[in-house]
């Protein structure tokens, strides 16, 4: 087929067509596969009373909502509005976010201060729509749209209750400075 | 006749408490535990009582609850009166069936001979092979009532699979009673003192034989064929919602109960200890106890023993439950006939030469 | 047998294997007409889970397709994402850095683990073997902890991008995944030993669903199922992408056609795959993992904040979309069920004229009833399982 076949490298994997002996006679690896699962059996159960090191149990189950899982830096939550320390958004309306989102989630109305500066004056994020694909994040100029780590209370019972205004949205710059951190790592020039 | 009667009522309510009190619902409770042990994982271990949660054990309470409030229907079309007695019709053989089966000796006890067996008749181990059979009609009745595709594909797979192995189970047993010379399953029990009279140990291929028919005629996996969960949903009891579903699974884990007992009387020497005697024990006990109370300690020690190795089978057939695929429909009934049928006609041939021998 | 049923007054039943039946899991329906547990015809009808990926990506810019191709083959999302952005770097003819192919091949290797994972588990469990598909699940649990420790989601990963990738690796992820792999391979012991040799298994899967390789061939199969049937066909190494043709790594193939070859081939593949992850990580080079385009790649926020042309760019690329130049190119990877094809048509404008996938698991879909006719109604279950149908991609 125009490739020799050392670089092709194929593997035969059926070994024999037929049933061998070993395997017509059931009982064996009946037997075989007993001694698999009573392994675990007994490994689980010892595992509850001596669990191995630094650990609680040797069954990696987290209970949660008692025990909760530590999630990577990396992890995509809920994507939330970058507050700077006198309560007002760094977010500066270019819309950049609204044109980009695959969902269409994202809606501003954008308006000037007296001083010339842009601001949303409504920044809704229809929650019913976002997929956290984390574009919103990607593309602000100033980091004033952030994926948090949060991943609780995402679902409601109202459907209205989904559209996130602005003021639902925003978070001081302190409570997601791991997030900052993160993305100006990833997003710096030497990592690029 | 009046010690009788309260000795009968007495093992009557024992069995009765052993079985539907305690082993029904902790069977339930055992299935979720061991199969979450098996497959790396924790059971279910959320029901509490004022917080509270003792690894789950309130979950039987759980769910007897929730059976209990749910709304029963009987489906458009559907023959109402089948439809009703059906689970029934499934669950009174396996209860009925433990009435033959010895959970301890013969003893002497205020004078009187109690024998702990609820009725010890002459036709012992065919007495539960009756029983067994008319336990297929639940099955069959099930899923024809139920005015469905699916649960009436359940049901044929059901007669056809039950019928067969029922069948080979009998011939099975015949190699046991040729060594014992004995229907009487008390009888068999009582003469399995001796550790290498266990039924073991005379009967190897009868005992794989018999335990895997058993559970073939349980309708547990591997042999779950006409409940598949994958391909016919849930089988003959598709329609069945609330205490009639309950029944049928009671039914179920009433067997394994039933088969264990079984397989422990015939080949692992029902309630002896190895290398003990009942003469032994009460002996031992004698000492500190007085003769009545040397008796009763005995029963206990017995009767403990008994249901220990009752425990260790159920546990077996839970992991291989838990471990092994199903087979195809028209592979179980080629075991049973082609494969089954000729080895168990071969180990009577056998067992007849070996006594003819001796 | 079929001399008295002749006087038999009985009637072939129809029976519908809807879109809701714990087997199909990918919403299929099959119309089966059967003669007592014979199959005697079958009609297979897709499209429940169709969503319209294609008319989608009309209106949306080359870069907003990204997030809708992770939920194509949702269980083995990466290699969507590369599969595409294979494509419209092929229609811009541009060619990535070395570190960045490295890490493709990563991320595409550890989605075709994870979906080779699910696969097997899903046929175990409808088998009824509970254990051996509770154990892949397990590994698979660990092999995406692994990918949002690289991209942030499990699933919806929008990893890759055109003309690169999002982020370079995290530190820690080569002991990590050391480590993963290692319990991974136990696991994958523990059920090789539970299914390959149970003749329960075997006669579940052994010469059921047989396909002779010329058939195969021109119904157009791809993947583990023609490699099954004992063709050697792998777009990896006939038409090597990336640096597939640097990776030391064998190709497995059965010798029947049968659902037995296509799951032992699936086995093997996973441990070739985790030979391929191994060596890549050692291999990996150290350098850029975007091209420095700015009017195909956004720049890093350093120089969108410094330099004015990678500003205008960012606004122009955001809103009105990359322009590739006018063209059509078809490009193929390997998936983890066969070759994932995409047909890309541009017209010069920010967003696509026409993208077309070529899913690799329609074909074997369409060829069900082929594979299962004379046969029983337990038979359709291994067969369904070990083609792999993945709904989102079949009905895009």
């Amino acid at each position: 087929m125009g490739i020799p076949i050392e670089k092709l490298k194929p593997k035969r994997v059926r070994k024999n067509i037929e049933l061998t002996l070993w395997e017509r006679l059931y009982i064996f690896e009946i037997i075989r596969g007993v001694t698999i699962t009573t392994k675990h059996f007994v490994t689980n159960l010892i595992g509850f009373v001596l669990p191995p090191k630094g650990e609680k149990r040797s069954i990696i189950t987290v209970y949660y909502p008692d025990e909760k899982v530590t999630l990577p830096a990396a992890y995509r939550g809920r994507p939330v509005l970058v507050a700077r320390d006198n309560g007002t958004e760094k977010c500066v309306a270019c819309g950049l976010c609204e044109k980009i989102c695959p969902a269409s989630a994202i809606t501003i109305i954008a308006e000037e201060r007296e001083s010339g500066e842009r601001y949303p004056a409504s920044y809704t994020l229809d929650m019913s729509r976002c997929v956290y694909c984390g574009y919103c994040e990607e593309v602000c100029p100033k980091e004033a749209i952030v994926m948090s780590a949060e991943y609780e209370g995402l679902a409601k019972r109202d459907r209205n209750n989904l559209r996130y205004s602005k003021e639902m949205l925003l978070r001081s710059e302190k409570s997601v400075k791991d997030r900052i951190e993160y993305i100006r790592g990833i997003y710096s020039k030497c990592n690029y | 006749m009046i010690p009788d009667l309260i000795e009968s009522i007495l093992k009557i309510l024992f069995i009765f408490g052993v079985n539907i009190g305690f082993f029904s619902p902790i069977l339930g409770w055992v299935e979720r535990k061991q199969s979450a042990l098996m497959q790396d994982r924790v059971g279910a271990n959320r029901a509490d009582i004022f917080g509270f949660t003792i690894i789950g054990l309130f979950h039987p309470i759980a769910d007897a609850i929730k059976v209990l409030t749910k709304e029963d229907f009987i489906p458009d079309g559907a023959d109402r009166l089948i439809h009703t007695i059906a689970p029934f019709v499934s669950l009174t053989p396996a209860i009925i069936a433990f009435a033959v089966i010895p959970f301890g000796g013969q003893y002497e006890l205020f004078g009187h001979k109690v024998n702990l067996i609820i009725a010890d008749l002459d036709v012992g181990i065919l007495f539960i092979f009756a029983f067994a059979s008319l336990g297929s009609f639940g099955a069959v009745l099930g899923g024809w009532a139920s005015n469905n595709n699916w649960s009436f594909l359940g049901g044929l797979r059901a007669s056809a699979q039950m019928l067969s192995y029922e069948v080979v189970m009998g011939l099975n047993i015949i190699g046991v009673i040729m060594v014992y010379g004995t229907l009487r399953l008390s009888e068999i029990g009582a003469m399995q003192v001796d550790l290498f009279d266990w039924g073991i140990f005379l009967q190897p291929v009868g005992f794989v034989l018999f335990f895997t028919c058993a559970i073939a005629e349980n309708k547990r996996a591997p042999f779950d064929v006409a409940e598949a969960e994958s391909e016919l949903v849930a089988g003959y009891f598709t329609e069945y919602s609330g205490l009639k579903f309950v029944m049928f699974w009671m039914g179920e884990f009433l067997e394994i109960v039933t088969i264990s007992a079984l397989v422990t009387t015939m080949f692992f020497g029902a309630w002896h200890l190895p290398f003990v005697s009942d003469k032994m024990l009460v002996d031992f006990f004698l000492g500190f106890a007085g003769d009545n109370g040397a008796t009763i300690l005995a029963m206990v020690v017995n009767i403990i023993t008994f249901f220990a190795k009752v425990v260790f089978f159920i546990w077996l057939q839970m992991t291989i439950r838990w471990t092994l695929p199903r087979f195809r429909y028209d592979q179980v009934m080629r075991l049973g006939w082609k494969m089954f049928l000729p080895i168990a006609l071969i180990n009577i041939f056998i067992t007849g030469l070996v006594l003819l021998v001796k | 047998m079929s001399d008295s049923a002749k006087d038999l007054h009985s009637e072939h039943m129809v029976i519908n294997m809807g879109p809701s039946h714990p087997v199909t899991h990918g919403t299929v329906k099959f119309l089966l007409t059967l003669e007592g547990e014979t199959i005697v015809d079958m009609k297979v009808d897709i499209g429940y889970l169709h969503r319209g990926f294609e008319k989608m990506c009309e209106n949306g810019t080359w870069e907003q397709v990204m997030p809708y191709t992770d939920r194509l083959n949702y269980v083995s999302p990466l290699i969507n994402n590369v599969g595409y952005a294979l494509a419209v770097e092929k229609l811009i003819d541009i060619d990535v850095p070395e570190r960045c192919k490295y890490i493709r091949v990563i991320a595409s290797e550890l989605a075709r683990i994870s979906d080779h994972y699910t696969n097997i588990a899903a046929s175990g469990l409808e088998l009824g073997a509970f254990t051996a598909f509770l154990y892949f699940v397990e590994a698979r649990e660990l092999i995406w902890d692994l990918i949002e420790m690289m991209c942030g989601a499990r699933v919806t990963s929008n990893y890759v991008r055109i003309g690169g990738i999002k982020n370079d690796l995290p530190d820690g992820f080569k002991t990590k995944a050391r480590e993963s792999f290692k319990r991974c391979r136990q696991l994958w012991a523990d059920v090789d030993k539970l299914l390959t040799k149970n003749r329960i298994f075997i006669d579940r899967v052994r010469d059921v669903g047989i396909m002779p390789p010329d058939e195969a061939i021109a119904w157009g199969f791809t993947g583990p199922c023609l490699r099954a049937c004992g063709i050697p066909y792998d777009v990896r190494k006939f038409h090597p992408y990336l640096v597939y043709d640097q990776m030391d790594f064998e190709v497995p193939v059965g010798a029947k056609g049968d659902n037995f070859d296509r799951y032992l081939v699936r086995m093997e593949e996973i441990n070739q795959s985790m030979r391929i992850v191994e060596q890549a990580m050692e291999k990996i080079p150290s350098g850029p993992i975007n091209v420095d385009m700015p009017e195909y790649r956004w720049q890093s926020k350093d120089d969108i904040g410094n330099r004015i042309e990678s500003l205008i760019f960012h606004f122009k690329t955001v809103i009105e979309g990359i322009k590739p130049p006018k063209g059509e190119i078809y490009s193929a990877v390997e998936g983890a069920n066969g070759e994932l094809g995409f047909y890309l048509v541009s017209d010069g404008s920010g967003k696509p004229y026409k993208c077309r996938v070529r899913p690799p698991c329609f074909p074997l879909t369409a060829a069900m009833p082929r594979m299962v006719k004379g046969g029983f109604i337990a038979d359709i279950v291994p067969t369904f399982d070990m083609i792999n149908m993945i709904g989102g991609e079949c009905d895009r």
